[in-house]
């Protein structure tokens, strides 16, 4: 297998993320099985059912090129989408709304980002604890039931379009870009790269090791609250479930489109990638008939084959 | 007064972790139950003590040895439900009670394998082991029922001369634990590997000619055959499988051993002290049960706690 891994053209290869080559396995196998499914009406919508799972990607893989991870998406969402659908701020606007979602999330990220970056805490029983901390906090404040309804302006918005394609797709799209440039053009950028290579190297060479992990985290915390505002648009309506198997998900996609825990290779497009190959799984699996169990395992095996592919190549290469 | 509280926090060096603090601790919340309610003391309520703890210290002893050679294990929880879901499959019970420490045994192998083999961090190992096993159990038996072979009832609902079952169950428990860990040079070679890891010289252990690999396998092994004990427990106590039974069981465990004075990063901690921690969850838990707080936030005080008590241990590496 070594001598495989060697060859130049099979080095080549490898160097492509997993993502596209899962996402054009699975386009082909619903081309050959439900060739109708494929067109833009109905890719759309299947597709816009991703998109919180798409933001809240951006802001994992974030986090995982400094080596870090964050699993408290769950419970932040869970907490936006309760203060939202449950009235607890009778007539506030959707400004208001925004504004203390996105407040929300830049804390616990920042919080999340002081205990992983300054007092050097695992980062997965950190983030681990916080959402199981705000998951209880909503299920006890909720009594366990669903609250009320999500204010109809965030579906209205929710539901356009902007030409063929709807508006939370083409907004994906949008920040995904904005990322991008913003780590490939800004010095904060490099720093993540520099830090996710080599702690000890960024440390001697002047980065500021810490302050680019808080920062990292509070910048993922504001992804996860842009993406609970996208969830509970969504839906629509209150709920004590919504959004507990995202960070999962997303760190599921993170990994198949080429981030690992401190390589950044696939860069911002790869994890894209990755979400849209969850998303035709799920559309694949559907019509297969393969239920949440199947699910679940198949999520399993994701994060386990692509993390084997990248530990074969780290060592190998 | 330095004196004692070095005694409590331990000495500086030393293997076992702070455990004294903890038993105080332990002892501070038997003291304030007893004083704040009248069943905590009720002859009753300390029997139930006991088996309410056990799952928890199976479950935590079996973190512990992961835990010291600085990995963890997601995967416990999963493996407890999965475990009862395949005792509740109906059959005899001398079929399916070693079939489950067989299935336990490759569940810890294939994660130990992938470990070190395949250079995968435990983390993310374990947390798609627990995926993919709670997606089995889920196939297995998608809502709570079935019924258990007697055997592993009346093995723990019994009792042999008037003592309950469940205190020889932990005795076993304590016996294996204490054998491999400091009776063996297995549990030599834990603490060396886990301090390598710990000071961030991932191979030192290697570099002695300690067959490293070898006995990172077996650790995750053993820790998901004592899962796999917790998991039959728990099944013997509620009669039925059940998916959800073990749901965010990795974490109490995770927190009991960390309570106990067990440094996440490796390569320090001790049994008496995991056990200690144990006792520390499940005296809590019995507490807020007798003074009626909400399940609820029952979970976000444990979360709470996780978070301190790891908040309160230093480490050299950051991120995962």
């Amino acid at each position: 297998m070594a001598a495989a891994l060697a060859n130049p053209v099979m080095r080549r290869l490898l160097r492509v993320p997993p993502a596209y080559y899962v996402f054009a396995v699975l386009l082909l196998v619903l081309w050959i099985a439900r060739p109708n499914m494929l067109n833009l009406n109905i890719m759309g919508i299947f597709v816009r059912q991703i998109v919180p799972l798409g933001i809240l990607v951006l802001g994992q893989l974030l986090v995982m090129r400094v080596r870090s991870i964050d699993l408290s998406g769950g419970g932040v969402i869970l907490l936006i989408n309760y203060i939202i659908s449950s009235g607890v701020f009778p007539g506030a606007s959707m400004a208001f709304f925004i504004v203390l979602a996105l407040a929300i999330g830049l804390a616990v990220g920042f919080f999340n980002g002081l205990m992983v970056g300054v007092r050097r805490v695992s980062a997965v029983i950190v983030t681990l604890a916080v959402g199981i901390v705000l998951v209880g906090l909503v299920q006890y404040l909720s009594s366990g039931k669903p609250p009320g309804d999500v204010p109809s302006m965030f579906a209205d918005i929710y539901n356009t379009k902007l030409g063929p394609a709807p508006t939370p797709v083409i907004f994906w799209v949008a920040v995904s870009a904005a990322l991008s440039l913003f780590l490939s053009r800004t010095v904060f950028g490099r720093f993540v790269t520099s830090v996710g290579e080599n702690v000890q190297a960024a440390h001697f060479s002047g980065v500021p090791v810490a302050r680019t992990v808080v920062l990292a985290h509070t910048l993922a915390g504001l992804f996860v609250g842009i993406a609970a505002l996208v969830q509970t648009a969504s839906i629509a309506v209150g709920s004590v479930r919504v959004g507990l198997d995202l960070p999962i998900l997303a760190v599921a996609a993170t990994i198949l489109g080429g981030v690992v825990f401190g390589r950044g290779e696939g860069g911002v497009w790869g994890p894209f990638f990755g979400v849209l190959s969850f998303a035709l799984l799920f559309v694949v699996m559907t019509t297969f008939g393969i239920d949440e169990p199947g699910k679940l395992i198949a999520q399993g095996l994701i994060i386990l084959l692509a993390a084997i592919f990248y530990g074969i190549r780290q060592r190998s290469g | 007064m330095t004196a004692i509280s070095r005694r409590l926090t331990g000495a500086r060096g030393s293997r076992q972790g702070m455990w004294m603090l903890p038993l105080l601790i332990a002892l501070a919340i038997a003291l304030w139950l007893s004083l704040e309610t009248a069943q905590f003391l009720n002859g009753e309520n300390l029997l139930n003590l006991v088996p309410q703890a056990m799952p928890l210290v199976i479950t935590a002893v079996g973190q512990m040895f992961v835990i010291l050679l600085g990995g963890l294990d997601l995967s416990v929880g999963s493996m407890i439900s999965f475990t009862t879901a395949v005792l509740a499959l109906g059959g005899p019970a001398w079929v399916l009670i070693p079939a489950v420490f067989v299935l336990a045994a490759l569940v810890g192998f294939s994660n130990g394998f992938i470990i070190t083999r395949f250079n995968v961090h435990p983390i993310i190992a374990t947390l798609s082991t627990q995926y993919i096993l709670l997606g089995i159990t889920r196939v297995l038996r998608p809502v709570s029922g079935g019924t258990v072979p007697d055997i592993v009832i009346s093995a723990v609902a019994g009792s042999i001369l008037g003592v309950p079952m469940p205190v020889f169950w932990g005795i076993f428990t304590l016996a294996v634990a204490w054998k491999l860990l400091y009776g063996l040079r297995f549990g030599l070679h834990l603490f060396a590997i886990g301090g390598g890891v710990a000071s961030g010289v991932e191979d030192a252990a290697h570099n002695f000619g300690i067959a490293d690999r070898r006995n990172i396998v077996l650790a995750y092994v053993i820790c998901a055959c004592f899962a796999a004990l917790a998991g039959i427990f728990l099944a013997g106590r509620i009669v039925s499988g059940d998916p959800n039974v073990g749901l965010l069981f990795e974490l109490d465990a995770i927190t009991a051993v960390a309570i106990g004075g067990t440094q996440l990063s490796g390569g320090i901690g001790s049994l008496h002290g995991t056990v200690i921690g144990a006792l520390v969850m499940a005296l809590l838990a019995n507490g807020m049960n007798l003074t009626n707080v909400s399940p609820f936030i029952q979970t976000t005080i444990k979360g709470a706690i996780l978070l301190l008590v790891v908040a309160l241990q230093s480490r050299k590496k950051m991120g995962l």
